[in-house]
């Protein structure tokens, strides 16, 4: 391809606002390598100063000594550290970039290699000791009371240590099971969209939107519906009449009035059908009992709900599922699978912790929601989980339930391998841990004597 | 230490520990130094890479 045609192309396709890794990665398969442009001839042709050292970069054309974006980017990528970092390296890096040169890019590089690995545990290191005191000296300053506002209207969310046991116990359903539920661009940006929806997802029954009353003189259900409450949660009077009709009774309706009447004229079922009908779910998800718009943290329109169905929600139109979240980590389980899991517990925990004013690494936390989640799914720590399922006999019977785990293991014969922490202080020997891990070897002579 | 990882702070300290029980046993001292305490002289022969020994590692 001749060389004019290759600078046309990359031309183009900034100019028509092609991303930049994108132009770069179509530049890249053009194998454009020898075109002749230098920087002011790039702007000469009215293209930006930023997207002119991308293409020089990308061509590899050097201006001396300077160091360019992409350096940064080759550069950094190039180190051995986490992903995290990396980023975060780059944007400092690039506000400084003017200033740099490749010496002191390699330098600074070198520095934070070198703090990073400093940083590092060692192997052996009694991690999991060290998580369990770093969670459980803040855990003594926690409250103790079971609830607390959560500045979210009125619901209640479980805070502090009943939260933490809550999370720690893998229960199935949180005591207080609540949403956050985002909404799509349209109607996170409309208050009054954001509550139609709302009241699509709120549970709503006959007794919220009309008196039920039995009447004993002609044995019948008197129902009258109030019309401002159904204007105001969008149901017409024929949906309910649909749902009165499909519980399969005599029904006899009236202008204002709804009358549904007994099959056995007993008073007993009278007082059955009553309680039914008053708890028939007309409209909403069923466990959401509230719904809230609230204006979240990013400024949008969102729904914070009591009670949670993340299922259900989802299929809700308006709802941006992506973005939306239950406290109910069995449930994230379920429908989002344990990686999703394991990251609720750490988000679960670190905002409790937040919450108290307790600043907990998330490393720790981090560390505890990996050994509920290993085996794939949610495990508490416990006799039910992660200490009733200890490999050696020992290490059970020093937690809990001495003599059962003796008694059951004797049965069924098992073997102690005294691999663990547990087994081996028990039985007196050093612990496989620390220094207690090392094992020394006289070195090579033909090396000594080196 | 060429072509080895550097010792973690366990190595380190079980390292130095083995040698200084030698020193103190009597075991002849690899380096020229003034020192009487056998953890101190177990340092330096340390910081020296002459110890004769180092660690097993898994895999």
């Amino acid at each position: 391809m001749v060389s004019e045609e290759r600078e046309k192309i990359v031309r183009d396709l900034i100019s028509s606002g092609v991303e930049r890794a994108i132009a770069k990665e179509i530049a890249r398969d053009f194998r454009v390598t020898e075109l002749s442009v230098g920087r002011d001839a790039l702007s000469a042709a009215g293209i930006a100063d930023e997207y002119a050292e991308d293409i020089l970069c990308m061509l590899g054309i050097e201006v001396a000594g300077e160091v360019k974006p992409c350096d940064i980017e080759i550069q950094v990528n190039g180190t051995p550290l986490p992903e995290k970092l990396k980023s975060e390296l780059k944007s400092k890096l690039r506000v400084v970039r003017r200033m740099l040169t490749r010496d002191k890019l390699n330098s600074i590089l070198k520095r934070v290699i070198a703090e990073y690995e400093d940083a590092r545990v060692d192997p052996r290191e009694a991690v999991g000791v060290v998580a369990a005191q770093s969670i459980g000296e803040p855990g003594t300053q926690m409250t103790l009371r079971t609830f607390h506002y959560a500045g979210v209207g009125a619901i209640y969310i479980t805070l502090g240590l009943p939260r933490i046991i809550e999370i720690v116990d893998a229960r199935k359903k949180p005591s207080t099971p609540a949403m956050k539920v985002r909404l799509q661009p349209e109607y996170a940006s409309d208050r009054h969209k954001a509550e139609i929806l709302a009241m699509e997802i709120e549970e709503t029954h006959i007794k919220d939107i009309g008196k039920v009353e039995s009447s004993a003189d002609d044995m019948c259900i008197l129902l009258s519906l109030n019309n401002r409450e159904l204007e105001k949660r969008r149901i017409t009077k024929e949906e309910v009449e649909e749902k009165i009709k499909s519980l399969d009774m005599p029904v006899d309706i009236k202008e204002d009035k709804i009358k549904i009447y007994t099959k056995n004229n007993s008073y007993h079922e009278l007082l059955r059908l009553e309680e039914r009908i008053s708890n028939m779910l007309v409209k909403g998800i069923e466990g959401i009992k509230r719904a809230i718009v609230r204006k979240g943290p990013e400024g949008e329109y969102m729904l914070y709900t009591e009670g949670s169905a993340l299922k259900k929600v989802a299929k809700i139109e308006g709802v941006d599922f992506n973005r939306t979240t239950t406290n109910n980590i069995a449930e994230i389980a379920e429908v989002l699978g344990i990686e999703a899991a394991r990251n609720a517990i750490i988000d679960e925990m670190m905002s409790t912790l937040e919450e108290q004013g307790l600043d907990v690494d998330a490393r720790h936390v981090t560390l505890i929601a990996d050994a509920m989640t290993v085996d794939g799914e949610v495990k508490q720590i416990g006799r039910h989980g992660l200490a009733g399922e200890k490999t050696s006999v020992l290490s059970r019977a020093a937690f809990e339930v001495t003599v059962d785990n003796l008694l059951e293991a004797a049965i069924h014969g098992e073997v102690d391998e005294l691999k663990g922490v547990t087994e081996n202080v028990i039985v007196g020997q050093p612990i496989r841990l620390g220094t207690g891990a090392v094992e020394l070897v006289a070195k090579n002579y033909g090396e000594l004597m080196r | 230490m060429p072509g080895s990882e550097r010792y973690t702070k366990y190595e380190k300290a079980r390292i130095i520990g083995a040698r200084a029980l030698q020193i103190a046993a009597g075991a002849p001292v690899l380096i020229k130094t003034d020192k009487i305490d056998p953890i101190d002289i177990a340092i330096e022969e340390f910081e020296k890479g002459v110890i004769p020994i180092t660690v097993k590692r898994e895999k």
